[in-house]
């Protein structure tokens, strides 16, 4: 007898598979989340049901994610659990302080054995001439985010901002919630904790946000990000000597607009996924490209992480070296800014990144008054006209800086930017758009969007509010039609993914 | 309730005339009192009062008032 199911196809479509992540890209995610949500909505009103359901398709998440590595998550929620409970319940400041050093032993430790054991063997080889040989370890994807979202519970515990919860279940569903779980937002355990025993609500207006940011999510992922790298930015950035500088400045410009529409695509997603279920995790991108200064970039960029170092790393910095003033302040910066690009991965390219953002902001910390006083005499102070050159500087800075982050070794940040000085050849700009229409018509869109006021995004998402619900469903299907046609055969991984 | 002493030190670090600055005001509603201007304010009260804050003690700060409370126990403790 045949059977119309295939089962053993089906069995191993929903197992683990090594490389294929359950992104909300596919159509996987997007079946079984259709699923999800009719049994969620069937049983919203029984809350230990409804919660159970989201820890249990988290963790399946996970496992479909990592493997049996998903049991490092369950250590990590069990652990901090109770350093939670620990810190809070303990009296003496230097126990409390001791238990903090602890926890973060534990933390740090593993997610530095996942992913800098062999940085760190490589390192030694290289100074040592050793032989030792690295190991063979896999990243559990996503730990980086769901480490520092623990600590962000353990640490509001320690300053005494938080109360430590006494549901182990509300506290797991924090650290497991799946639409935040791979790549953020490393939402804040103050702020979500209180979320999870209300019953869920959802306003038509939150409604149309979610729809609209599900939809544009996925367009800046799939249409922009994946088809503009896979056609044109990994070509250059391969073989950089073979192309003009024109070519290579449009695949840096290239490379910067893939990777916001790339992480703010999936961080839009996840917002839309929660909120439909009735969470508001926070903001993670705020028009990063129209920031007028470096630090401006990082209120807007990333918003979760860079909120998380500043008050967890560069604040506890700032005040230790505070008779230093702005020195102080420099060093701080300075040394957030190294582990930032650190945490993001087991690279020199990484480190360079974080150091030069680190860098650049300290400097313009030393020349801010100097630099105040020339604009003043120049009266040129708070005008249009300077807004709009620092906005270019910081977005040329910026796009430098990606160059870097994106470049497993300096030849290639040398090789593109020497084509660019010596060999930029201008003319070649008409045979590029008349060979790529498309991909100059998706940059020129993507950043164009981007520049637009961001009022006409409120204002999309509020007209989609009004829509019935036959035209909020025609919305997501327009974009997800939109995606399978630019769809490529292999699922293209989020760059964040391998943070 | 600020004390109109610690207010003053607030506002001259921050070349402010005048602040309505209340119990339950928070640094980024203070025009200037950013987190790198924070160092500046925390140095200026530590000189004007002669005290000395832990560093524990000022992270945990959520608004002006739980600063007031700070510089109280601290006075008190004189």
């Amino acid at each position: 007898m045949t059977s119309f199911i295939d089962f053993n196809k089906l069995f191993e479509l929903l197992r683990y598979q090594p490389d294929d992540p359950l992104v909300f890209s596919t159509a996987l995610f997007l079946i079984l989340f259709t699923f999800f949500m009719i049994l969620y909505t069937l049983f919203i009103k029984n809350n230990s049901f409804r919660l159970g359901l989201i820890i249990f398709f988290s963790i399946y998440f996970y496992y479909k994610s990592a493997g049996y590595y998903a049991s490092i998550l369950l250590v990590s929620a069990a652990v901090n659990f109770y350093f939670g409970k620990w810190i809070s319940a303990t009296e003496n400041f230097s126990y409390k302080k001791l238990i903090l050093i602890i926890s973060l032993i534990v933390n740090l430790g593993l997610l530095s054995y996942f992913k800098y054991t062999n940085f760190v063997i490589d390192i030694i080889n290289g100074i040592g001439e050793g032989n030792i040989e690295p190991l063979d370890i896999f990243l559990p994807i996503g730990i980086s985010f769901y480490t520092f979202k623990a600590l962000t519970y353990v640490f509001d515990i320690y300053y005494d901002t938080l109360k430590p919860t006494n549901s182990f279940r509300d506290f797991a569903l924090y650290l497991f919630f799946f639409p935040n779980l791979l790549a953020g937002p490393i939402d804040r355990a103050a702020d979500f904790l209180p979320q999870i025993n209300k019953e869920p609500f959802i306003t038509k207006k939150e409604l149309g946000l979610a729809v609209f940011l599900i939809s544009i999510g996925l367009i800046k992922k799939v249409v922009i990000a994946d088809y503009i790298s896979l056609n044109f930015v990994d070509r250059i950035f391969d073989f950089p000597l073979r192309y003009t500088g024109i070519e290579n400045l449009l695949a840096i410009y290239g490379y910067t607009l893939q990777i916001y529409c790339d992480f703010s695509g999936y961080s839009d997603m996840a917002i839309g996924v929660a909120l439909l279920m009735g969470f508001r995790l926070m903001e993670n991108f705020n028009y990063p490209f129209k920031a007028t200064s470096i630090a401006d970039f990082w209120r807007r960029w990333h918003i979760s992480l860079s909120r998380w170092l500043l008050d967890y790393l560069f604040r506890p910095l700032q005040m230790k070296y505070r008779n230093l003033r702005v020195f102080g302040n420099m060093i701080g910066i300075f040394v957030t800014f190294l582990l930032c690009g650190l945490w993001h991965g087991a690279g020199w390219n990484f480190i360079y990144w974080g150091a030069l953002h680190g860098f650049m902001m300290s400097f313009s910390l030393l020349i801010q008054k100097p630099k105040i006083r020339l604009l003043k005499l120049l009266r040129i102070e708070n005008t249009k006209f300077l807004r709009f050159f620092q906005t270019l500087i910081t977005f040329h800075l910026i796009a430098l800086t990606f160059t870097v982050f994106r470049s497993y070794d300096m030849q290639t940040v040398y090789d593109m930017l020497s084509q660019i000085i010596e060999f930029f050849h201008a003319e070649v700009f008409i045979q590029f758009v008349e060979k790529m229409p498309l991909i100059t018509g998706l940059m020129v869109l993507g950043f164009l969007f981007h520049f637009l006021p961001s009022k006409l995004f409120d204002y999309s998402a509020t007209i989609i509010a009004k829509l019935p619900l036959a035209g909020k469903i025609l919305i997501l299907t327009v974009a997800i039609w939109l995606a399978a046609q630019f769809k490529s055969a292999d699922i293209q991984p989020f760059i964040y993914f391998q943070f | 309730m600020i004390s109109p002493e610690l207010k003053q030190v607030i506002l001259k670090q921050l070349n402010l005339d005048d602040f309505d600055i209340k119990d339950e005001t928070t640094a980024p509603e203070v025009p200037g009192w950013d987190s790198l201007n924070h160092i500046n304010i925390i140095l200026a009260i530590e000189e004007h009062f002669k005290v000395k804050f832990k560093s524990y003690e000022l992270l945990r700060l959520k608004c002006v008032g739980d600063l007031q409370k700070l510089l109280d126990s601290k006075l008190t403790k004189q």
